[in-house]
């Protein structure tokens, strides 16, 4: 099956002009609340390095720290599970909720918080598929739900909406009038539809932000109050997680609490940071841990600091490529600058276009809260990619000529004439050719100077 | 071989060589009542100061006379919530009153353990909700928070203002799912 770049896939986002204009700017707007709840914290860079230094210590021993963490769920009467990929992550839970909900005469009910990984494991197309009922709760969520579409960004997961849209999506299936588009007024109307789910669900879902190895905990924080809603009124809980979520224990957890919102949208915290460690008597509490390409990843010494992100969406808000190509471009669960230094590691041939999308400004990484040289490492995918004879033909055999052109002075000197020369005589159209210098689509060449910095040197040294 | 053994497995065989624990300190700030009341506010809160807790009543019966259902275990209730009230129930409470433990000044945030809430789903089902807070626990960063806290028992929520969203065009809207405001009563 053909399968589109991010190329091809940025270029279709950016046909519409307006809306490329509005989510560039939409998510700059997020970038500067970022900045300004981090300025007045003045032990900011500080947390930023404890944040990066506690999660190097954690994955060098993550396996002890997970079994520390499991012994003390247990000990809290949580059952804990492992999932090695996506396909048993989604049995797991899939058994999880037969067996613990027996309904007649109708299909057992799910409600879920926010999850990445639930995304990444493709778990709703499976649960649908066997007959359970699932139900995105978190609003951004519902809404691509709704249009059966993925989230474009993983903390504001309809970025790529206008209101008019969430309109239309809300009128078509929640009956809201026709053209209605006040933000408040959809919320609303979720707000109840919601409501009625919640109360209805059997299960409840959640992701999860930090696991705490010491006290067997784990934390979920969400600013609309929808996972706390759905656990505390479901019989049962599902909390699904990467293994690299594990952090040693509360105190740690500061140090991350203090990071993650304001990061992410510039909140000096989320409205909820949750602690579930026991479950109330005579419910449930499961959590599935999930390896799914991590430990491979974290092998990977370039590439294994990746496992340190916190998920807080500020590399993707920004990215100057990210902002101007939307997370669809990316067609992986995470886009933005940190998919596309993890997205390889899962499948390199699909995603050999996503370390070039990328100007390796290195914005991402100075944002980044747990200092993940993002830049860095999607410069070091790309020699992966070449090195595994995937770039395209044309860039390749440009570089390879580039290459031979930059060892050889002579020829060197010769092909800068020639070109100077060329570009002079050439007509604009075929100068600015689209097909064959797609640099040219949308920038202008400088006028050709007479001669090199070389002739210009030698000429005038003193 | 289990899943499980072989994470662990995998982990043990590529996870890099000890990398030493830094030393996490338990910064400095500014813990003043003010700087909460400031924080709260900016994040769709409202903080009114008591003098005594006492007067918590009185601030209800001023601030929200309007609202029928009330549940507390602080001031007057008309609506008796405990750990096994059933969802029919819950899903009518106007106004919970609960006790908050301990107040965040750098981010408007209190901490709620599982004992105060009478019911753990009551914070977030209530339509409005009253956190009290005595000034002397208001600390000045997340740091010093989870110090002054023992632990975090069964299950237990830092609750910073009402619940929020800006899901459609970042356009923020007060009252998701939660609590449509948040009221902190100090004294």
């Amino acid at each position: 099956m053909s399968h589109q770049n991010h190329p091809e896939l940025a270029e279709a986002f950016n046909k519409d002009f307006e809306r490329t204009t509005w989510h560039d700017e939409t998510l700059w707007f997020v970038r500067q609340k970022r900045d300004k709840a981090v300025y007045p914290i003045p032990e900011f860079q500080d947390l930023r390095t404890l944040a990066s230094e506690i999660k190097d210590h954690t994955l060098s021993n993550l396996d002890n720290y997970l079994i520390e963490f499991e012994q003390n769920a247990i000990k809290n009467g949580v059952k804990v599970h492992w999932a090695a990929d996506a396909v048993e992550h989604n049995q797991i839970v899939m058994e999880i909720i037969k067996n613990s909900c027996k309904v007649e005469g109708r299909n057992p009910r799910l409600v879920k918080s926010k999850s990445m990984l639930t995304e990444e494991c493709h778990l709703n197309d499976f649960l649908e598929k066997n007959n359970i009922d699932v139900v995105d709760t978190d609003l951004g969520e519902r809404i691509v739900q709704f249009r059966n579409e993925p989230p474009s960004h993983i903390v504001l997961p309809a970025i790529h909406l206008k209101k008019e849209d969430v309109g239309e999506t809300f009128y078509e299936h929640l009956g809201t009038a026709k053209g209605e588009k006040d933000p408040q007024i959809l919320t609303e109307a979720a707000r109840q539809h919601l409501r009625g789910k919640f109360v209805a669900a059997d299960v409840a879902l959640t992701g999860v932000n930090f696991a705490i190895a010491e006290t067997g905990s784990f934390v979920v924080c969400t600013n609309e109050g929808n996972a706390d809603l759905g656990v505390n009124l479901a019989k049962v809980h599902i909390a699904c997680m990467g293994i690299e979520k594990i952090i040693p224990d509360l105190h740690h957890l500061s140090v991350y609490t203090r990071l993650l919102a304001r990061s992410a949208t510039g909140q000096p915290v989320t409205t909820y940071t949750s602690h579930f460690t026991k479950p109330v008597e005579g419910k449930e509490m499961h959590i599935v841990i999930v390896d799914n390409g991590r430990t491979q990843q974290l092998g990977r010494e370039d590439f294994r600091s990746s496992l340190k992100c916190i998920r807080c969406g500020a590399c993707m808000n920004t990215c100057p490529v990210y902002r101007r190509s939307g997370g669809h471009s990316y067609d992986f669960t995470v886009p933005g600058p940190i998919g596309a230094i993890l997205s390889p590691n899962i499948d390199l041939h699909k995603h050999k276009s996503l370390p070039f999308a990328s100007t390796l400004c290195g914005s991402c990484s100075d944002v980044c809260p747990v200092k993940i040289d993002i830049h860095v490492q999607l410069y070091k995918w790309r020699q992966i990619v070449g090195q595994a004879n995937e770039l395209p033909a044309a860039k390749k055999w440009a570089m390879k000529g580039m290459a031979k052109v930059l060892s050889m002075p002579k020829v060197y000197d010769l092909s800068g004439k020639l070109a100077r020369g060329a570009l002079r005589i050439l007509p604009h159209g075929l100068t600015h050719n689209e097909s064959m210098n797609p640099w040219a689509k949308a920038r202008e060449l400088p006028d050709a100077p007479k001669q090199s910095f070389k002739e210009w040197y030698e000429e005038n040294r003193q | 071989m289990t899943s499980r053994e072989k994470i662990l497995a995998s982990i043990a065989s590529n996870k890099p060589s000890l990398v030493t624990m830094p030393n996490v300190p338990i910064f400095e700030g500014d813990g003043s009542v003010e700087r909460f009341k400031n924080v709260l506010e900016s994040i769709g809160g409202t903080a009114v100061e008591l003098t005594t807790k006492a007067e918590c009543q009185e601030a209800i019966d001023k601030y929200y006379h309007d609202l029928v259902n009330v549940a507390s275990d602080i001031v007057k209730a008309n609506v008796s919530i405990n750990l096994d009230t059933n969802k029919d129930i819950l899903e009518q409470v106007d106004l919970a009153v609960i006790q908050g433990e301990i107040g965040v000044a750098e981010n408007g945030t209190i901490w709620v353990p599982e004992s105060n809430m009478l019911n753990r789903a009551l914070p977030f089902i209530t339509q409005h909700l009253v956190l009290v807070l005595d000034k002397h626990n208001i600390v000045a960063n997340m740091q010093q928070a989870y110090d002054k806290l023992e632990g975090v028992g069964n299950y237990g929520v830092f609750i910073a203002g009402p619940s929020k969203t800006a899901d459609i065009e970042q356009s923020l809207v007060i009252g998701a799912h939660g609590a449509r405001s948040m009221m902190v009563l100090i004294y």
